[in-house]
């Protein structure tokens, strides 16, 4: 007897919570008024969720760490953030000004106008190895060396993704960020 | 768990069967990573499984020992990279203790929030795929739509939503702003509805119950002897929670539970109490980051640390990660680097019960044994 009851007790507790279930999926369904356009991660709208990425472009923080972009003009070439680098994907080559050239020049302001006592001769940055971990935005004294939310940057070839911060043209342009 | 061989042996009375070996992974949609389970079998029946491990071996401990104590942190989120944030807060108050600095208060409540929103992230993940290896879709979904959202706060507020390099030591990189902090709030005020929904869904559907209750059952004994922790022993009904039992962080000044498999249903340390256990602990992460956020101190979100630390001794410091006990040993000689980096996952060690609770189980249910262990594979093999 009590196999037979615990037979229809089962059929009865897999309808009421299959029907549960259900009632929770219609209740989204029913939500969902035509196409909402979904603006950014922080929608707690009811209806669809999904971002249709290349048409609709989600509006990432301004925080967000993605390319490295380096402001040729402020860099005082001190090598700091090529040595706290973990995956040691920036390379800096740099020489003592002759005296001739050291004109007493300082960074701009927004760059802590400290003064550029260094010439600058490579600030290569291989985005391919970059971990985007940010360790090298942070020791940056003068802030030149920035993450940009810029994350569309995909290249058919690797060694297109090594880029030179100091000659950049148009034909080899680098988006700003 | 019933043994099916004792009545399938009487059916098959005279009969030869020959066992057969299958391999499962390492590219298995329910191995949750590159795992691979070599599987004896006798018909549906297992007689064996070897989990197989080491394809995602990265040699981050090697790593971390050629390179400064900062630059460290990226290679321990990288390790479990569902809960990075936890794995980093390990580290990083191993290194605290060992320069013995002082916290401020506002940067320890800041990583309790922090971290109890990576708990929320990683058990989503987790529920949400168990789900999916049982067959049902929409969870999958429903726990990746709420897990964006926590995603979205990490990335405004350090810069990145999966591998964060954050927590520094002395504190964090970053402080929170009066915008973040309300996006908190708005989360813990959205979210439990949304996991009330999931148990409609998925908790206390009879289906899923009868796939996960009464499989895989691991004893409190059995579950000690292997030293499983975290969401694994607690399912077993074992009350160890380090939150609780060794404090950090300022965990002791905040009200909270920590939840046990009370068998509702199946059986205590079954697949199902192990979920259950996981959907149990979002609502107390919930609990506690309302407290936090509420009374959130002011000051500063850093300590002064040294640049580059040179600690002298030896520390091992555990964590509760969202995965179980992550403890760090660390040998540090007086230099720049560590002499010696040595991470001890949960993971690793609930993929060694694999063999044993496997062994005279269907052959689906080993999908339904490894979805309720959670396992990350990248902290299996570091």
């Amino acid at each position: 007897m009590s196999a037979f009851k615990e037979y229809f007790q089962n059929i009865n507790d897999a309808v009421v919570s299959t029907y549960k279930g259900m009632m929770v999926t219609l209740r989204a369904f029913l939500k969902t008024q035509g196409f909402r356009k979904v603006k950014n991660g922080y929608d707690y709208g009811a209806g669809p969720v999904t971002i249709s990425y290349p048409e609709v472009k989600d509006d990432i923080p301004l925080s967000s760490r993605n390319r490295l972009f380096m402001h040729q003009e402020g860099c005082i070439s001190c090598n700091q953030c090529a040595v706290i680098c973990p995956v040691e994907c920036i390379t800096i080559e740099s020489r003592k000004k002759t005296v001739e050239e050291d004109d007493g020049s300082k960074t701009p302001a927004h760059f802590g106008s400290k003064p550029l006592k260094l010439k600058l001769l490579r600030f290569d940055i291989d985005e391919a190895l970059c971990c985007f971990c940010g360790l090298c935005t942070e020791v940056c004294p003068t802030e030149c060396l920035v993450h940009t939310p810029e994350y569309e940057y995909s290249k058919y070839d690797r060694d297109n993704l090594i880029y030179d911060y100091l000659n950049f043209s148009d034909e080899n342009p680098l988006p700003e960020g | 768990m019933k043994d099916f061989t004792q009545e399938l042996n009487e059916e098959t009375i005279g009969l030869q069967t020959e066992e057969l070996t299958i391999n499962m992974g390492p590219q298995h949609p329910s191995t949750h990573g590159v795992l691979r389970v070599v599987v004896k079998s006798d018909g549906e029946i297992i007689r064996a499984a070897y989990p197989d491990i080491g394809y995602l071996h990265r040699c981050f401990e090697k790593h971390t020992e050629r390179r400064e104590y900062i630059q460290g942190i990226p290679f321990t989120s990288r390790m479990d990279y569902v809960a990075a944030m936890s794995q980093e807060l390990g580290y990083v108050l191993a290194i605290e203790k060992l320069l013995g600095l002082e916290i401020p208060e506002r940067a320890q409540a800041i990583r309790v929030v922090i971290s109890e929103l990576q708990r929320i992230a990683s058990h989503l993940l987790s529920v949400g795929t168990y789900g999916l290896d049982m067959g049902g879709f929409t969870p999958f979904l429903y726990a990746f739509r709420d897990r964006e959202k926590i995603l979205r706060i990490f990335e405004e507020i350090c810069g990145a939503r999966l591998l964060y390099n954050y927590m520094r030591p002395g504190g964090v990189s970053r402080d929170l702003t009066p915008g973040v902090i309300d996006k908190i709030k708005d989360f813990t005020k959205y979210f439990p509805s949304q996991l009330d929904e999931m148990n409609d869904l998925l908790t206390n559907n009879s289906i899923f119950i009868s796939r996960t209750a009464h499989i895989g059952v691991i004893t409190a004994d059995q579950a000690i002897s292997y030293g499983l922790s975290g969401p694994n022993l607690r399912g077993s009904g074992f009350n160890w929670d380090l939150r609780k039992d060794n404090p950090y962080s300022g965990y002791e000044k905040y009200d909270f539970d920590v939840c046990l498999g009370l068998a509702e249903k199946g059986e205590i340390g079954d697949c199902w109490n192990r979920y259950y256990v996981r959907v149990k602990e979002m609502y107390e992460s919930i609990k506690i980051i309302t407290q936090v956020v509420e009374s959130l101190p002011a000051g500063e979100h850093t300590a002064k640390a040294p640049k580059s630390p040179k600690p002298v001794g030896e520390i091992y410091m555990e964590t509760e990660c969202p995965r179980g006990t992550l403890g760090y040993h660390i040998v540090a000689d007086g230099g720049k680097k560590p002499w010696r980096v040595k991470a001890k996952s949960p993971c690793f060690i609930v993929t060694s019960t694999m063999d044993e609770m496997c062994r005279g189980m269907m052959l689906a249910d080993v999908v339904a044994y490894l979805g309720s262990i959670d396992i990350v594979l990248g902290e299996v093999d570091r």
